[in-house]
């Protein structure tokens, strides 16, 4: 089996032959080019060849579009930090709906329009050039939470959960409406998957999720199955709290951070969620040896079960060591699910 | 001479109004402003901490009864800055050269506030020599940083090491947190201590200071 029959197999429900393997990179896989990370976030030509080169060389059997929060926030007029050598960042100090009457007037922005959003649609496109049928390919969204965290500001919007509530629904319906029309254009450039990083929802705490985060990614996961693509949920941080609601959002594929132990998201979950994760890619992955990454990951797949994708909690840092990453890649291999 | 419980149930509950009624009215009926910060407010807010810590509050209750404590501090303090009270520490905290990402320190820094510490916040991106020349300027015995990056959590050796040529590291404690950050790291950069939330800093924080 090639990476994309793999990931296939076990998400319709058959037999990969080995684990399938999704770890997420970014800096790590500009890093293998040599180039300094702006290139990769700016250029959609620098970031398809650095995650088929990561792809390739650590036998990877997808390749993702990712590469930061801002692409979204950009399009819409948002300021963005540019550094040389590490992610673009959005500036809170700066943000666009500092003034929520500013919502009003907002736009969707067009994915093919020229900007940092059409630059990912060009990456998927030549993904698909390039990866063809043999690696999966994901594109990426900010989902509504982490949009909303990206255009108001995450301290301001955590206040607005008691403050202005119709407000924070307004601006969940906004970011719903970006990310599907992000992720239509992705889906039809070639993607095979989406991942939705969703980041700010893990802080929000159980109450708020149910009640306004949760129906903005039903919404929105809806939307995208509506699309015909599966779904990756990336949610960093401790989702304990809520992983009982999340596993009722029906993503093919569930990403765990490193702190939280797979027999309880197995156990709020079900059998039948597929998770991924969730070796602490700092402590273990980065910090550690092969050895210990091998008997950390060995442990998640224990307590996943087979339903399991192999895969760090977050991303794979830019300055993990090789052998370790191969280890990660090692384990995959040698193991069925 | 007001009911002052009903002001750690304000600020546990993150009712402004009810808080900053009471703090005037026990201002006005000559209750010592320590004793308002020491017996209720402090203890609120250690309150909120240990519910925080074991999931039962999270950041939007964090961030809100931290408003509340706010704005009865703002009552209080010109008193006990005036009696020449002190307070449980001077802090100058701030996410570190290169990063923007501020929610960590921010939750740190609104605890270390209502855990009675004066907190001088540089907000982020906050670069080696101004942490130093801020910790100089307040007088502070600690300075708390932030890193939410891999790549920006260099900078905290930065600081440390600016500290050391001023010629001041003796006179401050440091603090780092932050998701990549580990107790691994502090060690190795040589910091006085590393927390991975912000109750647990404001632990730590006291204890570093008593010493």
């Amino acid at each position: 089996m090639n990476g994309r029959e793999r990931i296939l197999a076990l998400l319709n429900g058959g037999r990969p032959d080995t684990l399938p393997l999704m770890p997420i990179t970014m800096m790590f896989a500009a890093d293998l080019l040599e180039i300094p990370y702006r290139r990769y976030a700016t250029d959609y030509r620098t970031l398809v060849e650095g995650q088929m080169r990561t792809a390739e060389q650590f036998d990877f059997d997808y390749v993702s579009c990712i590469s930061d929060p801002a692409r979204e926030t950009a399009d819409c007029g948002g300021i963005i930090q540019y550094y040389d050598n590490q992610p673009p960042a959005i500036d809170e100090s700066q943000a666009l709906l500092a003034d929520k009457s500013a919502l009003v007037s907002l736009t969707i922005p067009d994915p093919h329009g020229g900007g940092r959003m059409h630059d990912r649609v060009q990456a998927a496109a030549l993904f698909k050039e390039r990866a063809g049928s043999s690696k999966l390919i994901e594109g990426w969204i900010e989902g509504p939470c982490a949009l909303a965290a990206d255009l108001r500001g995450i301290n301001t919007l955590m206040l607005d959960f008691f403050d202005d509530p119709g407000f924070v629904r307004d601006l969940f319906a906004f970011a719903v409406e970006v990310a599907l029309r992000f992720a239509r254009a992705q889906v039809a450039a070639g993607a095979d998957i989406i991942g939705v990083g969703d980041a700010a929802a893990s802080l929000a705490g159980p109450r708020f999720y149910e009640e306004y985060i949760f129906p903005a990614e039903k919404k929105l996961i809806d939307g995208l199955h509506d699309l015909g693509t599966r779904v990756r949920l990336h949610i960093c941080g401790d989702t304990r709290p809520i992983l009982k609601n999340i596993s009722k959002l029906g993503c093919a594929i569930v990403d765990l951070d490193w702190m939280i132990p797979i027999h309880q998201a197995r156990r709020e979950m079900g059998t039948g969620q597929v998770v991924l994760g969730n070796v602490d890619p700092v402590r273990v992955l980065r910090n550690g040896t092969p050895e210990t990454v091998t008997a950390a990951i060995a442990e998640c797949h224990r307590q996943a079960g087979k339903a399991y994708i192999v895969g760090a909690g977050c991303e794979v840092t830019r300055d993990t060591p090789k052998e370790n990453l191969r280890a990660l890649t090692a384990y995959a291999r040698e193991h069925e699910p | 001479m007001p009911d002052l419980s009903k002001l750690s149930e304000a600020i546990l509950k993150g009712d402004v109004k009810t808080a900053v009624e009471i703090t005037k009215e026990a201002l006005a009926a000559k209750v010592d402003p320590q004793e308002i910060l020491d017996k209720y407010m402090i203890p609120a807010m250690d309150e909120v901490g240990r519910k925080f810590e074991c999931n039962e509050l999270f950041v939007p209750e964090l961030l809100l009864t931290a408003r509340v404590m706010k704005s009865a501090l703002e009552l209080v303090r010109p008193l006990l800055a005036a009696s020449g009270a002190e307070p449980a520490g001077r802090v100058v905290i701030g996410t570190v050269k290169g990063d923007l990402h501020d929610i960590g320190k921010n939750l740190v820094a609104s605890m270390l506030e209502g855990g009675g510490f004066e907190v001088t916040d540089l907000g982020v991106d906050v670069s080696p020599e101004k942490f130093v020349e801020s910790a100089k300027s307040k007088n502070a015995n600690l300075i708390a940083m932030s890193a939410l990056l891999t790549t920006t959590m260099p900078s905290m050796k930065s600081v440390i090491a600016e500290l050391n040529k001023q010629g001041v590291r003796g006179q401050v404690k440091v603090i780092i947190g932050g998701a990549p950050v580990t107790q691994q790291y502090a060690d190795e950069i040589g910091a006085d201590g590393y927390s991975d939330n912000a109750n647990g800093a404001v632990g730590l924080a006291r204890t570093l200071i008593k010493k």
